[in-house]
């Protein structure tokens, strides 16, 4: 199970070799403790305000437990992790070859046609309810599909000489498929097109908030399978940039897309699970506290067939990291 | 599966030792003597064997139940029942 810290001033650490949850709702109350042991957590997703001893840090690399520092909208901003690689050396080594040649265009051209693809698809199957809205949500689904023809009719020697090509591609998708997506949700809930940091508005709050946990999640999987998060094929290699994920979790955005789109549209969601400020909108507490629980369920319970087996998500996504990095060391 | 640990343990520090070893082991405690939680088999020799240890045979009683989720769904629990999806780990995710 993941142990979420949001209440400020909560305190973690060990008591008898399990962990102990320190936490107050206001200064005037006692601590409620709480007791768990090691071998139940999977991970610490933490935001700020919170205290934490090495004793606990220690209890959750013996245990393979992930502690992860998150920003107030769900993004990981670092993690605690044990020293070692997830895998062999020889996995980043090919990594990094493959970034310089055509293995890594092939790999992005396949991440990005299936994300794509996905969005064609997601689209519709929203037909299906929408009778009004058919011709216009053909005519977005044969946008996004052209763009990713032309991505998979690109060839070149490496990433970098298409890289500026894919991006503009995709981004003109994407604009495509919000666009779509935004008529189809309730009126008071439409916007326009994606805001991060912040969000502009609930559909976008919600989203970003949702991809950051995916993220936490991905790059967890690069890891297990001994990729580098950091050497990317097709995002820049930026300072501190985990170009990885961002490029391996294109097919996968989907899981997020589609539940998001379904907390909206099934009046799941309210305003009152969001806080203006201003320039923005951001999830608050109680908004978390309804939507990571059900989110999680989605990923981690629900299953999908994944090459003929029942699968969560997530267990999907771990094979196909698994895969990946099979694949960059078999071709030596 | 599903299982239940009762006790009656008249030592002081068996008794607490056994609560330690019940939490060890992943298992909730739903009433003073009375622990809940998903084991496997090997974890619930390995708590057997630990409590088996520090127990008076003559004085003490401990009942070890299993169960699997379809008959806890029979149990009636009235009052301050436990939560029932956190003690058959359904729970994914908690919030502090």
């Amino acid at each position: 199970m993941q142990i979420f810290i949001n209440t400020y001033g909560t305190y973690l650490h060990v008591m008898d070799d399990m962990f102990e949850i320190k936490v107050r709702e206001d200064k005037k109350q006692p601590f409620k403790v709480n007791h768990i042991a090691a071998h139940k957590v999977t991970s610490f997703i933490v935001s700020k305000g919170a205290a934490l001893t090495t004793d606990a840090i220690a209890l959750a690399l013996k245990h393979n437990i992930d502690i992860v520092i998150v920003e107030n909208n769900g993004h990981p901003m670092g993690r605690f992790w044990h020293s070692k690689l997830g895998s062999t050396t020889k996995i980043r080594k090919q990594q990094l070859v493959a970034s310089l040649n055509e293995t890594g265009l092939i790999w992005v051209k396949s991440w990005l046609a299936k994300k794509l693809e996905n969005q064609a698809d997601f689209l519709n199957g929203l037909k299906k309810h929408r009778k009004l809205q058919h011709a216009y949500l053909d005519e977005k689904c044969a946008a996004i599909l052209e763009f990713r023809k032309k991505i998979l009719e690109t060839d070149g020697p490496d990433v970098s000489s298409v890289a500026e090509s894919f991006r503009g591609w995709e981004g003109s998708a994407g604009r495509h498929y919000f666009e779509a997506l935004s008529t189809c949700i309730p009126n008071t809930y439409q916007f326009k097109g994606r805001s991060f940091r912040p969000a502009q508005d609930e559909f976008n709050a919600l989203l970003n908030y949702a991809y950051g946990i995916l993220y936490s999640r991905i790059e967890r999987a690069l890891m297990l399978a001994g990729l580098d998060p950091f050497v990317g094929f097709m995002h820049r290699d930026d300072y501190n940039s985990k170009s990885l994920v961002y490029d391996f979790i294109e097919p996968y955005r989907i899981y997020g897309e589609r539940f998001v789109f379904k907390m909206f549209t099934s009046k799941k969601m309210n305003k009152s699970y969001f806080d203006n400020f201003t320039g923005g909108v951001s999830l608050n507490q109680d908004g978390k506290a309804f939507f990571v629980p059900e989110y999680l369920e989605y990923l981690d319970n629900d299953r999908i067939k994944y090459k003929g087996r029942l699968q969560t998500r997530l267990n999907a996504t771990q094979l196909e990291a698994h895969r990946f990095a099979n694949s960059l060391i078999e071709k030596e | 599966m599903i299982t239940w640990v009762l006790y009656d343990i008249k030592n002081n520090s068996a008794r607490s030792y056994v609560s330690k070893a019940c939490k060890h082991a992943g298992l909730y405690r739903v009433q003073y003597s009375c622990f809940l939680g998903t084991l496997n088999a090997n974890e619930k020799d390995s708590l057997e064997l630990q409590i088996n240890k520090v127990i008076n045979e003559e004085t003490d009683k401990v009942y070890l139940f299993r169960m699997n989720k379809e008959q806890l769904k029979e149990c009636s629990m009235l009052g301050q029942a436990f939560d029932e999806k956190l003690v058959t780990d359904e729970v994914k995710a908690l919030f502090f």
